[in-house]
């Protein structure tokens, strides 16, 4: 057994840490927050420009094929930004469901595209009704001669303002089945209309009357809910990774505030009760970054994974939020200023708490998982 | 025992009395905004207004004696006037008037008859906002620990220093405002109140951006500031409580915003969340499902006894009754629970609870700065670690004494 990080996960995330530090620090996050639709072009560029687009997918289609935990090493490290999401959604995110469901010709024609980050994906999903099961899914693309016709809308769809391509998951007209489709973010009649309160980077995605060529039919039709379950038990735990790099960043805020932060005459720190919520955070942190990092390994090595990528999902999400509960008792005051930055984390965990389902049905998941229901 | 469900003849005549007024008085273009952030100056003008005519009748500070513009109503009929007024969804102010609210019964009992004269009348009648000005960058739980200064000039105190965290959109007229009037003195005996005219020479107001300014609906603050003194020069008369005496007053003040006095119209919006979820929307109510009926029947019960222990201190305090612990467990409790609810919320419904889009954000965007209120809310007034402290200290674990709850008439 070795828990630690082996040569080439260190240098990503060292170049990973150089990256939050020198092109995402807190006033360019706090202005990227004041300005809605997500990634300056800039920082896009050079994250590109670091390979990182491609670190998910294979060689044959631009990428280093990187493992999936190399993966989560630099999303921890976003994490303590938190640096903006478009990468996760196209990178990797979009990048496993075309893996997992688009044609060989689909995937030559798109991925190096993808891997280049000249093409960002945003996977489009959820709808009014909204929940991450297949049967919540209600939006039917019509067919017309060899096309498709969309109209209708998706709601909560995260990254969507920033990309190229968006993937529409649709119920084929037939009835039987989800489809997958490829529609240009700037295609006529399709419009993204980013949603304004305590969350970030989430859009309302309408459709009306858009066509769709019937090569963007990716893969086959009425096939692609299999495809975008396989394409998300490894993207999970990577987006676990980034909350876990969340509680990280909350816990040295904490610590370091606790530590500075004098009242009645001595640090806060020596007070118990804000020993208490610093301790709380480093719990959450902790549970976070093990079932993540567990979930991970049994992905590299091929072990059966579900239940653990299931529960990871679980535990970070409501470690990642409550851990900013904890760092803003910490904090007081100070805390909800929005210019100290640790706002950015509160809004953060409360966005992405329903991204690819929620704890609650992850632990449902859990229930069939551990044999608790007849299958 | 009696909780008051049905009035009796002569209280169901105020009712229908206040009922009537209000139903006179309350224009119809007043608007409801979830977040006071969005209270333009025309919609907090008219509520000042309105504000002036409850204060008229003595219905703006209702528990304050008649002869400072208050009603001297007893604890039945102040019920009707908060349960009247929230039923058209408003509090009591109906505006942020944090100030008057504590400054009132802290000037009740420590000011003298000039002060009583001078600065109760024109809060209890609603002709003045009044902010209260406590905290300091350095100085939020260690209020003794403040370092605004108020030097003895002549027939003025001269005033400097930074507040943070205070007041509201749209100004002010006073500030109840705590200083240090003996540098030198020792701790907790070198402290004063002065109530300073907003408009005196030398005060300026910068506003922080939060991620809630505090405080429910129309009646928030809208913003908080950070409120500079620049040799402000204060007329010595409009010092309160005497000299070097100010943390005497404080113990009074912190009663009062520890919710010690009680508080009747309180977390509408779990009852409104729970009337969200059972609307049906494209055939579908939140509670088809069971696990989110559990949650919000655990959501009902916290309200309830939050509801509750804010009854019973508005009933201790408005009968003259000895208090001790009860304003910071109603405090700490309706802090907590906050946070919880808030959780619960997004649990039950999902990322709608996050959004104040018009389309799709819950009751008008009020779930959403609940969202981020119920953070925010955990540090106004004391700390929950503080409430926790001042639990322990009066029920009288930790030291050999019980410490005693603020005077408050
Ligand atoms: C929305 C909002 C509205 C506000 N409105 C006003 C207002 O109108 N007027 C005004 O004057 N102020 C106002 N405040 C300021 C508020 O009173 C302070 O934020 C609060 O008292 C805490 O002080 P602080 O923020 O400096 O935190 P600190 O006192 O620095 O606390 C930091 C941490 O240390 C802990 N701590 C400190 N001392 C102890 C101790 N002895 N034992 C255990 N733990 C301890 C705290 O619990 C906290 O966890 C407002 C604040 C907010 C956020």
């Amino acid at each position: 057994m070795d828990l630690s990080l082996d040569d080439t996960q260190k240098l990503i995330q060292e170049s990973a840490r150089d990256f939050v530090r020198s092109d995402c620090n807190r006033d360019v996050l706090l202005a990227l927050d004041r300005k809605p639709g997500g990634m300056m072009d800039g920082l896009w560029q050079k994250m590109a420009g670091l390979g990182w687009t491609g670190m998910a997918l294979p060689e044959e289609f631009g990428g280093t094929g990187n493992s999936m935990t190399d993966v989560a090493v630099l999303f921890e490290e976003l994490g303590t930004g938190p640096v903006p999401l478009p990468l996760f959604s196209s990178a990797i995110l979009g990048a496993r469901t075309l893996l997992e469901t688009a044609t060989d010709a689909q995937k030559k024609a798109w991925l190096p595209e993808v891997a280049s980050g000249d093409r960002v994906l945003a996977l489009a999903v959820t709808e009014a009704q909204y929940g991450w099961r297949p049967e919540q899914i209600r939006l039917t693309a019509r067919k017309d001669g060899a096309d498709y016709r969309l109209t209708g809308s998706k709601l909560f769809v995260h990254d969507a303002a920033g990309a190229t391509d968006l993937l529409v998951l649709v119920r084929a007209e037939s009835g039987a089945g989800l489809s997958l489709l490829r529609v240009a973010a700037r295609a006529p009649g399709v419009a993204v209309r980013t949603l304004d309160g305590f969350l970030t980077g989430i859009s309302e995605v309408t459709f009306e009357d858009v066509r769709v060529a019937g090569d963007d039919l990716v893969g086959t039709a009425g096939r692609a809910w299999e495809g975008l379950r396989r394409a998300m038990l490894p993207a999970i735990p990577v987006l676990c990774a980034y909350k876990v790099g969340g509680c990280k960043a909350v816990f040295d805020m904490s610590v370091e505030y606790s530590r500075e932060r004098s009242q009645f005459g001595q640090p806060i720190g020596r007070f118990q009760r804000v020993q208490d919520h610093v301790i709380h955070i480093v719990n959450y942190l902790d549970a976070a970054r093990w079932t993540t990092y567990e979930a991970l390994w049994k992905l590299d090595s091929g072990v059966d994974a579900a239940c653990s990528v299931h529960m990871a999902k679980s535990v970070a999400s409501e470690s990642y939020m409550r851990a900013c509960d904890f760092g803003h008792e910490v904090h007081a005051g100070i805390g909800v200023v929005r210019e100290y930055g640790l706002t950015l984390h509160t809004k953060m965990s409360r966005s992405l708490y329903h991204l690819l389902g929620a704890p609650k049905l992850h632990r449902k998941y859990m229930e069939s998982a551990l044999g608790l229901v007849p299958a | 025992m009696d909780f008051a469900v049905e009035d009796s003849p002569e209280q169901s005549a105020f009712r229908v009395e206040v009922r009537g007024w209000l139903a006179k008085n309350v224009p119809a273009s007043i608007e409801h905004p979830a977040d006071a952030v969005d209270l333009s100056f025309e919609q907090y003008q008219m509520r000042r207004a309105l504000g002036r005519g409850l204060g008229e009748r003595g219905w703006l500070y209702p528990t304050m004696p008649t002869e400072y513009g208050g009603g001297d109503l007893p604890v039945e009929k102040t019920f009707i006037l908060y349960d009247e007024m929230a039923r058209i969804g408003l509090s009591l102010p109906p505006y942020y008037d944090a100030g008057g609210r504590m400054a009132a019964p802290t000037i009740l009992v420590w000011g003298n008859d000039e002060h009583k004269k001078r600065f109760l009348p024109p809060i209890c009648r609603g002709e003045v906002r009044t902010w209260q000005l406590l905290s300091e960058p350095s100085a939020g739980s260690d209020l003794a620990g403040v370092k605004t200064t108020a030097i003895r000039d002549g027939d003025a105190y001269v005033v400097n220093g930074q507040k943070v965290f205070v007041g509201s959109a749209h100004g002010a007229d006073y500030s109840w405002t705590i200083v240090v009037t003996d540098p030198k003195g020792e701790r907790h005996k070198n402290l004063s109140w002065l109530m300073i005219p907003m408009d005196l020479p030398g005060i300026s107001v910068v506003p922080m951006d939060l991620l809630t300014a505090g405080g429910e609906g129309a009646s928030g603050c809208g913003v908080k500031n950070s409120v500079f003194f620049d040799d402000v020069r204060v007329p010595a008369e409009n010092l309160v409580g005497g000299e070097n005496n100010g943390w005497r007053v404080a113990t009074t003040h912190l009663e009062v915003e520890h919710g010690g006095v009680g508080r009747l119209a309180d977390r509408r919006i779990v009852y409104e969340f729970i009337d969200w979820c059972r609307e049906r929307r494209d055939g579908h109510a939140i509670v088809d499902d069971p696990a989110a009926r559990s949650e919000l029947v655990e959501m009902f019960v916290e309200a309830e006894i939050t509801r509750l222990f804010a009854l019973r201190n508005h009933w201790l305090s408005h009968t003259d009754q000895p208090r001790s612990y009860e304003g910071a467990q109603y405090s700490l409790r309706r802090k907590l629970s906050g946070l919880d609810m808030a959780e619960k919320m997004l649990r039950i419904a999902g990322p709608y609870v996050l959004t104040k889009d018009e389309r799709w954000g819950p009751l008008r965007g009020a779930v959403e700065y609940f969202q981020r209120d119920a953070i925010t809310a955990l540090h106004p007034g004391a700390t929950t670690d503080i409430q926790r402290v001042v639990i322990s200290r009066r029920i009288g674990i930790g030291r050999r004494e019980r410490e005693k709850a603020g005077v408050l008439r």
